[in-house]
């Protein structure tokens, strides 16, 4: 079987392991490619051939220069090893306008797609979230175990186990920060009055290869060390053993039916006219808009609007009273160190995420400039040791709706044009006040207060956890739902097989079961199950 | 024939001595998966666990039914609680699904339902998650009456003794009567793929108030005049009275049990389907 992949994120890396030891199946991946610039390589290399405490100066200037924010108090996007590569425009974000505060770079032309410059978590789904799913937990479980045996993975066993489950054998995390210890030991002690709020508490769980970290802080940066998980590490792989072939600065926009296989149409970035490529399958993992734009062109949609799902991000800052004694992040890990859920139900579908970061020095990059005049600095810093900082999430049915409107039908060789835009969803400020108020009440046995008034909802398809543009529907598919194996109609030998067939995204993390999912359809066409 | 064999935790406690009873009544082989040995009883044999340590390698040898009924409430730091009682229960859950055991009941209680605050019932509802997500079956005895009738059961008949009865407000419970309990759970491991992955009250349908219950209770059935309590006053003098180390026969979470207890009865549907039923509270 000829299989193509379109994509090298975390979904496509997926397929590439269910098909890998199947020695009937050649497996061509066609990608736009995009990869850290070879200067930044270099740089990277020489600080990893370091310790920490020796890191050669201009190197690590060179890739740590932490990210500044559009506006002050806001996120910043976040770069990788003082790259914006992961967003650079290789022709796929040609034809995407954004309104208002939307997102316009929804679709990484990068090799290993976001998952360069993800926060590395890694959870399954709650069964609760599979009850408005036409499939169980108990479907993906084999496949979240599979990836989860494959990646970096670290963790620890605590009260988060009860909603999601380890699957697996972790690493352990590396040492945690003085502040997350505390927050951690106090959810110990203080347990039930805690959780009588609804609230969880436990450490981070993470693509990272926890036992090798050497605490050089520079996670949200890039890890030198490259120690946390990206897709291209699989791929890399599977480069090197020769299993696939991979086919850089090809952006695909079509795919046809040929009656026995399919046609996939793509264009060099670098010009030149129309390749194609023939395959029995076609597996789609260019990301939810990505995906979506390839599908809406093939199958001639146009002039109409998608409703995405989307688990929408808010930023709350947590205060506590007692301060931290140094602020710096050197000697840390600063990646998500503890999470905060919050649930309203007792299956873990209604609830929300917070992911709790220490300190690392994009922070304090973020204040206003002022807060780092001399005269005010010592405050600052003061203030700083008091402040964690929670990157929180809500369920997509709870979160505005994404939407994707099509533009008219598109010139040849090009994806259609689309403008994201949003929909209010009246849900959202009552669950986010919800969310907050049991945080709140939870504070002060975890000595973890929400700043009041300070918690800020991130705008439309920023949280990068969105999809169900073709949400896998237990019937028949149609040109807007997929089947099990994530197939719209028209189109029968192409698996979608990113969020885009989420039915919904729920508030917790999110690439580890876009990867289970994904696992999940090439088992199923590999083995020729249901097809 | 082959008698199939069903482990049972804490089989020397009240409800666990009722379900090993039932169980062999039913031609069953019972495992006590206990402490201390119980005494000899035809077709029961023993195997020694403590809830809160790792089960001993061998204790699921033979098992095709595991129900868990073993609980500690003896002890009074919250941490020691929860790691002996919820990770132990989850300790066990684990070595039970790698042993293979198919059939794995967990005895909750009525106290564990979202939004409980209740200590007990949160840390019950901790484990029934676990037992959930590996389709086992949650069971929620009600307020368990009957001849020798531990717990609350046993509180509330010694309360009903005393010449003039609380009143907490509206309080009203579910009850079960013990033998229902008991024979309820072998029809339920028997009908055990109905109820699988879900969580079952195991009572009659109907709220009964406290004062009922206490004349239930009563020495002769007879009711005694009652005194409004504030509840909330006693509970403060009872938490007071723990916090010096003290050792009630009533805690104040089991008050916060009687006064703020749920109204909600899960999975009557399948009982009914099951055939098990529940007597209603006798005058």
């Amino acid at each position: 079987m000829d299989v193509v992949i379109v994509g090298s994120g975390p979904s496509a890396a997926a397929v590439c392991l269910a098909f890998k030891d199947r020695r009937d199946v050649t497996l061509t991946v066609l990608d736009l490619g995009a990869e850290l610039e070879s200067e930044r390589v270099a740089s990277r290399a020489t600080l990893a051939s370091q310790e920490p405490g020796s890191f050669d100066a201009a190197a690590l200037a060179h890739l740590s220069t932490p990210p500044r924010p559009e506006t002050p108090g806001a996120l910043p996007r976040k770069q990788i090893y003082g790259s914006n590569f992961p967003f650079d425009d290789l022709g796929q974000l040609r034809g995407v306008r954004a309104n208002n505060d939307a997102n316009d770079l929804v679709v990484s032309g990068a090799y290993g797609g976001f998952s360069n410059t993800w926060g590395a978590q890694v959870m399954p789904y709650s069964t609760g979230t599979f009850r408005t799913w036409p499939l169980t937990r108990d479907d993906l479980e084999p496949h979240y175990r599979a990836i989860l045996a494959h990646i970096p993975y670290s963790g620890e066993s605590d009260d988060l186990e009860e909603t999601f489950p380890l699957l697996g054998t972790p690493d352990h995390l590396p040492k945690v920060s003085e502040r997350t210890q505390r927050v951690l030991d106090r959810y110990t002690a203080h347990r039930i009055d805690v959780r009588r709020h609804g609230v969880v508490a436990g450490h981070a769980r993470l693509a990272l290869r926890g036992s090798k970290c050497r605490l050089c802080g520079l996670c949200m940066t890039g890890c030198p060390y490259e120690l946390i998980y990206s897709a291209s590490q699989t791929f890399d792989e599977l480069r090197r053993e020769g299993r696939i072939t991979y086919h850089a600065g090809v952006r695909v926009h079509r795919v046809e039916n040929t009656g026995g296989g399919t046609r996939v149409l793509a264009t060099s970035v670098n010009g030149g006219g129309t390749q194609e490529f023939k395959a029995d399958k076609v597996f789609l993992c260019a990301g939810a808009i990505g995906t979506t734009r390839i599908v809406a062109g093939s199958l001639g949609l146009h002039d109409t609007t998608i409703t995405l799902e989307e688990s929408a991000q808010f930023v709350m800052p947590f205060v506590s009273l007692r301060p931290v004694k140094h602020l710096t992040q050197d000697g840390e890990f600063t990646l998500n160190q503890f999470n905060l859920f919050v649930s309203f139900d007792d299956d873990g579908k209604d609830a929300s995420l917070v992911h709790c970061y220490p300190y690392n020095n994009i922070m304090k990059e973020s204040l206003p400039s002022i807060a780092a005049h001399r005269a005010l600095a010592p405050f600052t810093e003061r203030g700083l040791r008091h402040l964690t900082v929670g990157l929180g999430y809500l369920p997509s049915w709870a979160s505005p709706k994404p939407e994707i409107r099509l533009g008219g039908v598109p010139r040849d060789g090009e994806l259609p044009d689309i403008t994201v835009s949003t929909r209010e969803n009246p849900r959202t400020a009552q669950m986010l006040s919800l969310v907050t108020q049991r945080l709140r009440r939870a504070g002060r046995a975890l000595d973890l207060f929400p700043i009041p008034t300070q918690t800020t909802l991130s705008g439309a398809a920023k949280s990068y956890h969105f999809g169900g543009s073709f949400p896998h529907a237990a019937d028949s598919p149609t040109e807007r739902s997929s089947d099990l194996l994530g197939r719209v109609d028209g189109l029968p030998n192409v698996h979608l097989v990113d969020a885009s067939v989420f039915p919904t995204v729920p508030a917790t993390t999110f690439t580890l079961t876009i990867m289970a999912n994904a696992h999940r359809i090439a088992t199923r066409v590999a083995d020729g199950v249901g097809l | 024939m082959t008698r199939s064999v069903v482990a049972v935790t804490g089989a020397t406690g009240y409800l666990g001595s009722l379900f090993m009873s039932a169980f062999v009544d039913a031609d069953y082989d019972v495992v006590a998966l206990t402490r201390r040995e119980p005494s000899a009883t035809p077709h029961v044999s023993w195997r020694a666990y403590e809830l809160g340590a790792t089960p001993p390698r061998d204790t699921f040898e033979g098992v095709d039914v595991l129900v868990h009924a073993a609980w500690d409430l003896g002890n009074s730091d919250a941490q020691e609680s929860w790691a002996r009682n919820v990770g132990g229960s989850r300790r066990l859950l684990d070595a039970a699904r790698e042993a293979g055991v198919a059939r794995v009941v967990f005895v909750s209680s009525m106290s564990a339902y979202f939004g409980t605050r209740q200590t007990y019932g949160i840390s019950k509802l901790a484990v029934e998650r676990t037992v959930l997500d590996g389709h086992g079956v949650v069971v929620r005895p009600g307020l368990v009456y009957g001849d020798n009738a531990g717990g609350m059961a046993g509180t509330l008949t010694k309360i009903a003794s005393l010449p003039v009865w609380p009143k907490f407000g509206r309080s009203a419970l579910f009850l079960a009567h013990s033998d229902d309990v008991a024979t309820g759970m072998v029809s339920l491991v028997e009908n055990y793929d109905d109820f699988a992955g879900r969580v079952v009250g195991f009572a009659h349908a109907e709220r009964v108030d406290l004062t009922t219950i206490l004349a239930s209770f009563a020495p002769h059935g007879k009711r005694h005049p009652t005194v409004p309590v504030p509840a909330s006053l006693v509970m403060s003098a009872l938490r007071l009275v723990e916090a010096t180390g003290a050792s009630l026969p009533f805690r104040s979470d089991s008050l916060l049990g009687l006064v703020r207890a749920t109204d909600v009865l899960p999975g009557q549907d399948l009982l009914a389907n099951a055939n098990i039923r529940f007597r209603p509270l006798a005058p």
